[in-house]
């Protein structure tokens, strides 16, 4: 019924088979590939995902993260870029360079490094048209 | 729902230890070793030495395996090296390569 757009078929995929590193795993290493990932313990490494990059509260990561998007309420300290959003909730911990199509930071995160969102400069500011 | 899943499409190359149950479905190389039970479910690749209570191993696995308690090699599971467990059953349709050592 629904248009298999293989669009749709990643993204209820994804949905469906979450990778999660559960709350006293510890991983080093390299994680890499489709769909999303929750971190509840602690990875030190490297990842580089297509979906979702999320560190639940009491997570700790040092990472260089590369992902669709994030979501951190635990610690997280390496160099990110994410195509999408990046969301910084109140828990979370951040040190290190964020890049990200939009970045929110809520009320009580601590942040200590550097945000660089993507925006396309209004026209009259001389950038490109805005979408 | 197990604590720690490495679900389809996932690769993971490093070192993985965990108190709690470990589902691997992606890809894992490295080592993995957890305090509880380890599943390797049928489309996984293993790549690693793997630790647990209990195994049960339905994809496929190359390393050795050691579990305090028991490994399962159900049907469809493929194992490549050695197996040191109390208690081991090798269903129908499994591939086994490798030694035993049942520490009697």
């Amino acid at each position: 019924m629904a248009k298999p757009t293989s669009r749709a078929d990643s993204s209820t995929a994804s949905a469906a088979t979450e990778a999660v590193l559960g709350r006293g795993a510890a991983l080093r290493g390299r994680v890499q590939g489709h769909g999303n990932v929750r971190v509840e313990g602690k990875l030190e490494g490297d990842v580089a995902i297509d979906g979702c990059f999320a560190v639940a509260q009491g997570g700790e990561v040092v990472a260089d993260v590369q992902a669709g998007s994030l979501d951190v309420d635990g610690a997280l300290e390496g160099d990110v870029t994410v195509s999408g959003a990046v969301v910084v909730r109140a828990g979370a911990r951040v040190v290190g360079v964020v890049r990200g199509a939009t970045v929110s930071v809520e009320e009580g995160a601590s942040f200590s490094g550097r945000i660089e969102a993507e925006f396309d400069m209004p026209p009259e500011l001389g950038g490109k048209a805005a979408r | 729902m197990a604590a720690t899943v490495i679900a389809q499409g996932i690769t993971i190359e490093g070192d993985l230890t965990a108190d709690d149950e470990v589902v691997v479905q992606g890809t894992l190389r490295g080592k993995l070793s957890s305090r509880d039970r380890v599943s390797i479910d049928a489309g996984a690749l293993v790549e690693a030495d793997v630790t647990g209570a209990s195994l049960s191993i339905g994809g496929q696995v190359t390393g050795n395996v050691t579990a305090s308690d028991r490994v399962d090699l159900v049907a469809g599971g493929k194992l490549v090296g050695d197996v040191k467990a109390a208690r081991l059953t090798i269903a129908d349709g499994a591939s086994f390569k490798g030694n035993v050592d049942m520490d009697v």
